[in-house]
């Protein structure tokens, strides 16, 4: 590593969009106009996590990273910190845990418990230089391959990591590998699924992004392991900056002689291609991810003959989630009993999750696998915003499961997930307060999935949009309590009769919300209330005569008049004209407003 | 090759799908996905079939499922039969006023869930049939749209399309007769296009579209004579007479 100073500002997309390449742009600028001694190198890098913070900038080699930096701030930072040495208390981060200021981000509680394979270079690196990607052992573990292993021993590498797929379903990739490798039948075909599509989850553009070159290598000691010549690269339409940093990466990678004809004078030939998605959730799935890249529906196919054997085009090809190729390197670097001291039996390794919801520390995380939810969420997560009561956790994307606060010290791994009628997906987690409506989540998504089905299978097209108008009636007030039986009955025939992954885990919301929050579910039927204050139609606010102090705060707050009451006196709302918008039981300063059923029938 | 459906051997062919197999054999596997001569699509889900492959047993598709050997089948477990009827229900559901979903919702006496009933039913099953009919013998005109509940079958941006040949291989395969074709004296309108209509050289009948005699002179590189369906029956019919006449 060089001894130069070094300024990294994060262009991860959270952070651009907080207007980070115009503090990059003035760094760049200042610096360039200043008489300094040694002029410090700046750097655009990818994601660094704590995108909530953003823009983050670290200055290295003294370890001093600042959070919300604004263009403004870039003056202050180059006089005082970078001229003068000093740090600048107000940029520091502050940690919700241990409540205090922070100079280096990695002793804060969000990245000291984290452990980073997958994105161990990002926000690290400027992704757009092949250079600093190699500066960190990049294309190392390529040279070991290609210089000193046979393909069956790559192989024998990865299946002793028994490294699982980290798109989901956990597939070990080994035994993929393996599969594929045995079919003689050419040309084989490499994909790397880059069609993210979870709302709420970015790992795997972060990484795209931030470190496309790790990539690029764990494909291309595939493609030697099995003998394919042709990669693709499945990006999502809206991941530009993705697409972008993919193809400056391949570009330079081609100009390295990493891929190319004769990679490295070693006989392998191999390339990549980036294919845009048009954008369908179902398209993340392998093979109709196969049939978008061939220009056909993308539809899935019944898989009862695999895709190792035939898939792109009808020839053996292997396809991995992002997450999965940027663990080859690390693990032919360094071994697979390196890998195998992380995490737990049957799930090695780390797991990426994108943290959102009504968590503190929103971003992305790297943890070994077997880490706790309650870890995740309070610790790396620093808890529930405004310290509100928790009250799930939904994993895995639109068909995982929502996981209640009884089962917080959970095992983040492949099979607990599984157990408890959730799932790992690709890695999302969305943390849940006390206002968030169980019925209405489940509702949510099956209305994102009746619209995301590739509408192939009768059982889940219509099968879902019944789930949907069932749970729409009951957040409305129109529920029966038999809607119940008949919507697990339902969730039962999705499941086992459809053909793709999406139909059959899609009931997975409904079923776990139900199973853990039935209660929830019968105050909606029977009681015409909504417990969290979500359904409008079933829910109204009231002023607890005891606890209102006659602030007139609500009444100031209301957006349509609802609110009487004098100064210092008990404030009234008007049934008749109050919309339910919740501003008031927000902005209670004594939690006087309390939460009442559906008024609708009066 | 040896396959056991509901406890009886058969003979399997290398390649045959288990729906085939089961046909064959006068074994009933309901679909509405599957004709004969087609592949099979595996969007109805009405054929799954339980499957024993040592010791797990699992729900396929049997119109897609290559036989293996020893394979173990059931084809009307409580399970799915269940499911069965819940593809029927669900089917309802969308299409009430189709005859063809009443007659199934009969059949299989379900019970429906009234007010979840669709106000506007709608006649297509998405069976996918006609896009399957449309690439085998037309030119594949139509396709499946959009995804999810908005999926549907029409030409492309549901214009009046360029590549139809107004063939009509697609209502014809249509099990919901959901394919609107109507014909007029002389012309046929289907997927938004009117074609002019060609009549039979013998008995005046129209019968096919100029546009469908003309795509099957370009995959023949010949000319073929106006005659319709019926009137080459009656010519191939005479002929076998004749030539039965001098034998006997």
């Amino acid at each position: 590593m060089s001894s130069q100073r070094q300024i990294l500002v994060c262009c991860g997309t959270g952070c651009l969009a907080n207007n980070s390449y115009e503090v990059y742009l003035k760094f760049k600028d200042l610096i360039s106009n200043k008489e300094i001694q040694i002029k410090p190198i700046i750097k655009p890098t990818g994601c660094n996590g704590l995108c909530e913070k953003g823009p983050v900038v670290k200055i290295l080699p003294d370890n001093i990273s600042y959070f919300k930096v604004k263009a403004e701030d870039v003056e202050e930072i180059i006089e005082e910190t970078i001229v003068k040495g000093k740090i600048i208390d107000r940029l520091l981060y502050f940690d919700t845990n241990t409540k205090n200021k922070i100079t280096d981000h990695k002793n804060a509680t969000f990245y000291k418990n984290q452990h980073k394979i997958a994105i161990r270079n990002i926000g690290e690196i400027d992704p757009s230089k092949i250079e600093d990607y190699i500066e960190r052992d990049g294309y190392a573990a390529l040279k070991k391959v290609l210089f000193t292993m046979k393909p069956e021993e790559v192989l024998e590498q990865v299946d002793k990591s028994n490294l699982r797929g980290r798109g989901g379903g956990g597939f070990p990739t080994g035994l993929k590998w393996k599969t594929c490798a045995k079919y003689n039948h050419y040309p084989k075909y490499v994909i790397c699924n880059g069609d993210e599509g979870d709302p709420g989850a970015f790992m795997d553009r972060s990484i795209m992004e931030g470190d496309p070159n790790t990539v690029i290598e764990g494909m291309i000691i595939c493609a030697y392991a099995i003998g394919a010549n042709q990669g693709y690269l499945y990006i999502r339409d809206e991941y530009e900056l993705a697409r972008k940093n993919m193809q400056i990466a391949i570009n330079s990678a081609r100009e390295y002689g990493y891929l190319g004809k004769n990679i490295l004078g070693r006989g392998l030939n191999f390339d990549l291609e980036i294919v845009r998605g048009g954008g369908a959730f179902v398209c993340g799935e392998s093979s109709a991810l196969m049939a978008s890249i061939q220009g056909k529906v993308g539809e899935p196919r019944a898989k009862y003959i695999r895709s190792v054997e035939r898939g792109l085009w009808d020839q053996p090809t292997i396809l991995n989630n992002v997450e999965t190729w940027a663990n080859i390197p690390p693990i032919i670097s360094y071994g697979p009993d390196w890998f195998k001291e992380i995490g737990i039996k049957n799930n090695f390794g780390t797991k990426v999750f994108s943290l959102v919801g009504k968590v503190k520390n929103t971003g992305l995380v790297e943890v070994p696998m077997g880490s706790s939810l309650r870890s995740l969420v309070f610790e790396i997560g620093g808890g529930v915003i405004k310290d509100k009561k928790f009250k799930a956790v939904q994993t895995g994307g639109p068909s995982g499961g929502c996981i209640p606060k009884e089962h917080l010290d959970i095992s983040l791994d492949f099979d607990s997930l599984n157990e408890i009628g959730s799932m790992m997906g690709s890695g999302g987690v969305i943390v849940m307060d006390e206002n968030t409506c169980m019925v209405e989540v489940a509702r949510y998504y099956m209305e994102f999935l009746s619209e995301e089905s590739c509408g192939k299978c009768t059982t889940c097209r219509e099968g879902i949009k019944l789930m949907l108008d069932i749970l729409t009636n009951i957040t409305k007030g129109n529920g029966k309590e038999e809607d119940l039986d008949l919507l697990l009955g339902i969730c039962d025939t999705v499941e086992k009769g459809s053909l793709c992954g999406l139909g059959q885990t899609a009931p997975n919301p409904v079923r776990t919300t139900i199973k853990f929050f039935r209660d929830e579910y019968l105050e909606h039927i029977n009681n015409h209330k909504c417990p969290a204050g979500v359904c409008k139609n079933l829910t109204s606010y009231q002023i607890n005569s005891e606890a209102c102090i006659g602030c007139g705060i609500c009444k100031k707050k209301c957006p349509v008049d609802a609110i009487t009451g004098e100064n210092k006196k008990l404030h009234v709302i008007h049934q008749d004209i109050c919309i339910t918008c919740g501003e008031c039981y927000e902005n209670c300063p004594t939690n006087a407003i309390e939460i009442g059923g559906g008024i609708f029938e009066s | 090759m040896k396959v056991e459906i509901n406890g009886k051997m058969l003979n399997a062919n290398e390649g045959e799908t288990i729906l085939e197999l089961a046909k064959r054999n006068d074994i009933n596997i309901p679909s509405l996905c599957h004709k004969k001569g087609f592949d099979g699509l595996g969007r109805c889900r009405m054929c799954l079939v339980e499957i024993k492959e040592g010791h797990r047993t699992k729900l396929v598709s049997s119109c897609v499922y290559p036989v293996k050997d020893e394979l173990k089948v059931q084809t009307h477990t409580d399970e799915i039969i269940k499911i069965r009827k819940d593809i029927v229900m669900l089917m309802y559901l969308k299409s009430p006023k189709n005859k063809y979903v009443q007659k199934l919702a009969e059949e299989y006496e379900i019970m429906i869930p009234e007010k979840y009933v669709q106000k506007i039913s709608d006649d297509c099953i998405l069976c996918g049939l006609c896009v399957e009919a449309c690439r085998e013998l037309g030119t594949s005109a139509i396709s499946m749209v959009n995804r999810g509940t908005g999926k549907k079958v029409s030409t492309p941006y549901d214009d009046e399309s360029k590549d139809c040949i107004g063939c009509g291989s697609c209502a014809e395969v249509c099990p919901t007769n959901a394919i609107t074709m109507t014909e007029n004296e002389n012309t046929r309108t289907i997927w938004n296009r009117t074609f002019e209509l060609v009549s039979c050289e013998i008995c005046g009948k129209n019968y096919t579209t100029l546009e469908t005699l003309k795509y099957s002179e370009n995959l023949l590189g010949q000319k073929i004579e106006c005659i319709c369906d019926e009137c080459k029956k009656k010519i191939t019919a005479a002929t076998f007479k004749e030539s039965f006449k001098n034998i006997y």
